[in-house]
């Protein structure tokens, strides 16, 4: 099984915090949980609103965010949902709102784990 | 030299922050803003930051619509600009470096890359202010010397130069107040044999008559 956060990724990010400064790898994964929640959150009710424009953007946006912490299935969860929305058809997303939602609940335990550690 | 001064746009930010962390370890000076408006005001004050990695996707102005107004405004020292952008087929590629980008790079960004990038604009950036300078430099030579005249009246026989004023000048003076040259004096080989050398023997007759006067 793949792990949920790439750990090439992982060590990268922590070999950017430079000397006598505060860590960067745990302030990036800080954010990611400050922030992506609320678009998840925004692509679940543009989703429910049918609007296909605000779908792809939250998902574009989370793409970034999952890429940048080497979170492998929510990023290709998030490409899905960009493609979706951009094509317009929003009529099967059901399935990958749910899993966007389970894929970002594994990410957000592995860096509670992580954070601790 | 001082470092250089990086803008980082993005709305997203996890994206703004590990890049930005990457910037400050090669080096850089980082500053930040959450989207685009914010990225064209930090663009628009009297020393903005040399380079700027904007986001395509921001709420507000895109990447590329705040590239095009940079581009625009036509400044003496224009933002090297590198779009950020998950896009990569090759018309998106197209629409950004013509609306007016040096470069981009896909999201999420390989560090490697990203450095090496933005060194290259930095070093354009440092081309461009080297070659302001001289440029800035000849204008100010250019200015100091007061413009020659392409055609000079001169006398055929005394070779004096009339001047604008229509004063006849000699050469020296008329050379030294338009070009700053200074003359030194000196005679050529032929001039010797006409003028010198004739006035030097009549010199060496004289002394010799003194002399013979003397010792009589």
């Amino acid at each position: 099984m793949m792990p949920v956060l790439d750990p090439a990724v992982i060590e990268s990010l922590r070999q950017l915090t430079p000397p006598g400064e505060p860590d960067v790898l745990s302030e990036v994964l800080r954010l990611f949980l400050d922030d992506v929640p609320g678009r998840i959150a925004r692509l679940r009710s543009a989703w429910q609103d049918g609007n296909a424009v605000e779908v792809q953007r939250a998902a574009h946006s989370l793409k970034g965010s999952a890429g940048n912490i080497g979170a492998t299935d929510l990023l290709s969860v998030c490409r899905s949902l960009d493609d979706q929305g951009r094509s317009g058809d929003l009529s099967n997303l059901a399935p990958l709102v749910t899993a966007l939602e389970t894929e970002y609940a594994k990410v957000a335990a592995e860096i509670k784990s992580l954070i601790k550690s | 030299m001082p470092s250089l001064r990086v803008l980082v746009a993005d709305d997203e930010p996890v994206s703004r922050t590990v890049v930005g962390a990457m910037l400050k370890k090669a080096g850089y000076e980082v500053a930040f803003a959450s989207d685009g408006e914010q990225a064209w005001a930090q663009l628009s004050v009297p020393t903005p930051p040399s380079i700027a990695l904007l986001d395509w996707e921001m709420p507000g102005l895109k990447g590329p619509e705040v590239v095009e107004r940079i581009r625009a405004r036509g400044d003496q020292a224009p933002t090297y600009v590198i779009l950020l952008t998950a896009r990569d087929s090759s018309a998106d590629i197209v629409t950004g470096l013509k609306a007016g980008a040096n470069d981009y790079v896909t999201k999420p960004a390989n560090e490697d890359e990203l450095i090496a990038r933005v060194n290259v604009g930095a070093r354009v950036v440092e081309l461009q202010a080297a070659l302001a300078e001289r440029v800035r430099s000849l204008e100010e030579a250019l200015a100091n010397v007061k413009a020659l005249q392409t055609l000079l009246p001169m006398c055929a026989y005394c070779k004096a130069i009339r001047n604008d004023q229509n004063y006849w000048e000699k050469v020296e003076t008329y050379f030294h107040d338009h070009s700053g040259v200074s003359f030194s004096h000196s005679y050529c080989p032929s001039c010797y044999d006409r003028f010198v050398k004739p006035q030097l023997d009549a010199l060496e007759d004289v002394t010799q008559a003194q002399r013979r006067q003397n010792g009589r």
